[in-house]
């Protein structure tokens, strides 16, 4: 789904060819280790946000030696912790790491270490343990991590808890358990919340969102999701995360509008690493897209890397586009498997509605009038009394909009009218209205995402400065006051 | 035997007997009993605690929700339908593992389904329609609800009222009736705009009325626009996208104004 799986496809493959240098990861390590026990005592979020994302970097090299030498590094050995990690590793480079164990054993700290870096040290084994594809020991790691987590609550844990929460519940799913911590998370979720730890909401939010849509509870999902407390994104990931789990829910329950706008933005802001991520999006997007009526345009399709996984899709849109109900059918049946798999084969039935109705819109637009028979024929109604449905069908046709058209029941005709001239109504003065709305919302939320550092040099401003430059507020706010009672 | 099993499962007898007999009155009268004797069973969801006889339970108070449900299509009340349904649900999605699968559940989910239909609640509808597998989807009773939606959607509906000839069970009668007035109605809206006018004739037969009485009995309720003339009904044609001969100025001017107020932020 996301970019982490993605990663973790080629990890085996990587990890033979690359020559792992234990000593330059362990080192890489400890500095991460100080890195984050800066950020502890600093208070410095950013820091530690920084030591996860070169983790991640770190990741494919991670060696079980590596890690028990870190361990004994930054770890009280003897400790609960420390032991319990540790039995998660395998022990087959034994030698190797007694001399990591040596070396180490003489520098380890006395003193307790920081939460911040116990928690570290459970999310670096946890990460490891999934690589390796050990999940139920990785279910039993997490769980445990969970548990501590509980009693730690300090703002700067709250970015590695935030970490563990979503590789708990991977570990959960790759062993096909995640209705078992549902629970579990709800408790988190409630926990996050009280202690107003927003990330961990986020990627909690996220998270059960992800649980009850893979057993496909669309109720829940969208009441939890309606009540759950929303507030600016802190990660990308997340939002785009949060974005596709709305449109999908919004699809399901027939909002296409929304439905679209959530999966193009989420498709759109997610990072170009993600690729399975974007091209799940895109599927979604393609037939949201055909149920409003639209056609994609081909290049969607095109798109680097997507081409092999959006055939179907792309084939099922040219189907439509035709409005050839046989075209159709066939398209269908012939990518049953990947559209289950893909679980969109309930929405997949939804759109013979649209076919029909794209391949009557082209036949209103050819002929000016046609007999329902022929247009029964055209639409390859196969039904024991095709007149009279393609009858009842273009009625509703021409009550939702779709054509414009009237029909002559005596004759058994259907006249299209013509098409009057757009430009004489409001239409084009909307569509343009639309479009600056989106151009200028786009521009706004451009401005408002954009992030400043703490402001560093203005605490450095002397109070000179500060007195002068408050006095010029003031005048200024004078100034504007006076504007304003010019005006009235 | 727990003795509240037995006091449970001979109220339920009882209850079943007046089923039989057709006496609803008698049959609410004990079901409001059963429900809350069926209070006191712990291993009933939302608890789902573990006890001896939790299996015995659990089958027995499925078995009631479900004679329930179908109890509030016999005497033809929604609200007590859903609200007994969604008092089942638990029983096929969360006790699904525990239990063997009920031989009513089909029939019932199926009969949800309609209901949503009846009441024009589509989202709903395939929010239901998610849950169920790809089997439950092959089941005849399941088919014929999804085949009605679809039909409904297209347009196609005397597909719709002559689905009402293959009927799954009984209990699906009554639905069918409802979907039948709702039909009409759609069919009313969609013959106002699609023809100028109908022959009383053509109109008695798309509108599905056996006599020209009933027809002019339903124009003057549900649409009194409508015009009968020379044998012909005349529908009032209050549509067409004028072309507009005036300029919205009050609302141009606003946008104007919010452009230039936006780029000035810009700039």
């Amino acid at each position: 789904m996301t970019q982490d799986i993605e990663m973790k496809e080629q990890q085996p493959a990587l990890s033979n060819s690359l020559s792992t240098t234990a000593p330059s990861t362990f080192q890489n390590l400890k500095e991460i280790a100080a890195l984050i026990e800066v950020g502890a005592y600093a208070r410095e979020v950013r820091r530690i946000v920084r030591a996860i994302r070169w983790t991640i970097q770190l990741r494919r090299k991670l060696k079980a030696s590596v890690l028990s030498a870190f361990l004994n590094h930054v770890l009280v050995p003897g400790s609960e912790l420390q032991s319990r990690l540790y039995s998660h590793l395998p022990k087959e480079d034994e030698q190797d790491m007694e001399l990591d164990t040596a070396t180490s054993a003489t520098q380890a700290p006395a003193k307790h270490p920081l939460p911040e870096l116990e928690v570290y040290c459970c999310l670096l084994v946890l990460i490891f343990l999934i690589d390796q594809k050990r999940y139920s020991e990785a279910k039993a790691c997490s769980s445990a991590s969970i548990a501590r987590l509980k009693n730690l609550n300090r703002r700067t844990v709250d970015v590695l808890a935030s970490r563990i929460y979503f590789y708990y519940s991977l570990s959960y799913e790759l062993t096909g358990d995640l209705a078992e911590i549902r629970g579990n998370l709800l408790a988190l979720h409630r926990t996050a919340t009280l202690r107003h730890d927003e990330l961990g909401q986020e990627t909690l939010l996220n998270l059960l969102l992800r649980n009850y849509l893979c057993y496909n509870l669309y109720d829940q999902a969208e009441k939890l999701r309606s009540k759950a407390p929303r507030f600016e994104a802190h990660s990308n990931q997340q939002f785009c995360r949060y974005l596709f789990y709305l449109g999908k829910i919004r699809t399901i329950q027939l909002e296409y509008t929304d439905a679209k706008e959530s999966l193009l933005q989420a498709a759109r802001k997610a990072p170009d690493a993600a690729l399975g991520f974007r091209v799940i999006c895109n599927k979604w997007a393609v037939i949201v897209r055909l149920l409003l009526g639209e056609i994609p345009e081909r290049t969607i399709f095109m798109q680097k890397g997507m081409e092999k996984a959006l055939r179907p899709y792309f084939e099922l849109t040219n189907a439509v586009r035709v409005g050839d109900l046989e075209l159709f059918k066939k398209v269908a049946d012939k990518f049953s498997n990947t559209f289950s798999s893909d679980r969109t084969d309930n929405l997949i039935v939804r759109l013979r509605h649209n076919v029909i109705r794209t391949g009557l819109r082209n036949i209103s637009i050819s002929y000016s009038r046609i007999s329902l028979a022929d247009v029964a024929k055209k639409l390859r109604l196969d039904s024991p009394n095709p007149i009279a449905d393609a009858e009842s069908i273009v009625a509703k046709a021409i009550r939702d909009g779709a054509i414009d058209a009237t029909l002559d029941h005596a004759n058994g005709w259907m006249v299209s009218k013509e098409t009057g001239d757009i430009y004489s109504t409001n239409e084009p003065q909307v569509a343009f209205n639309s479009r600056i709305a989106f151009c200028l919302n786009m521009h706004n939320d451009a401005v408002r995402a954009l992030r400043f550092p703490p402001n560093s040099d203005k605490e450095k401003e002397s109070a000179e400065k500060r007195r002068e430059r408050q006095q010029q507020e003031q005048e200024l706010a004078k100034h504007i006051a006076e504007d304003d009672d010019d005006d009235f | 035997m727990d003795p509240k099993i037995t006091e449970v499962s001979q109220a339920f007898e009882r209850f079943k007997a007046a089923f039989v007999r057709n006496d609803f009155d008698k049959c609410s009268e004990l079901l409001s009993q059963l429900k809350v004797l069926l209070t006191k069973f712990k291993s009933l969801p939302p608890l789902f605690e573990e006890t001896p006889n939790a299996i015995h339970e659990l089958t027995l108070a499925r078995d009631i929700y479900e004679h329930a449900v179908v109890l509030s299509v016999k005497i033809e009340d929604l609200d007590a339908f859903e609200r007994d349904f969604f008092q089942l649900k638990p029983y096929y999605t969360d006790a699904c593992g525990r239990l063997p699968q009920s031989p009513q559940e089909y029939l019932i989910l199926g009969l949800n389904l309609l209901r949503l239909l009846v009441q024009n609640r589509i989202a709903e509808f395939h929010t239901e329609l998610e849950l169920l597998s790809a089997i439950a989807l092959e089941n005849p009773c399941i088919k014929h609800a999804v085949e009605l939606e679809q039909s409904f959607m297209e347009g196609a509906y005397n597909r719709v009222l002559s689905a009402r000839k293959t009927l799954p069970h009984e209990t699906y009668d009554y639905f069918m009736d409802l979907l039948a007035k709702t039909v009409r109605d759609e069919i009313a809206g969609c013959n106002e705009k699609a023809y100028d006018s109908l022959s009383v004739n053509d109109a008695q037969q798309i509108l599905l009325f056996s006599s020209d009485q009933e027809l002019v009995e339903y124009i003057k309720v549900e649409h009194p626009e409508w015009e009968i003339k020379n044998g012909f009904v005349y529908f009032k044609q209050a549509r067409e996208s004028e072309p507009c001969k005036e300029i919205p100025s009050l609302q141009l001017i606003n946008q104007t104004l919010s452009y230039a107020r936006e780029l000035e932020r810009i700039v």
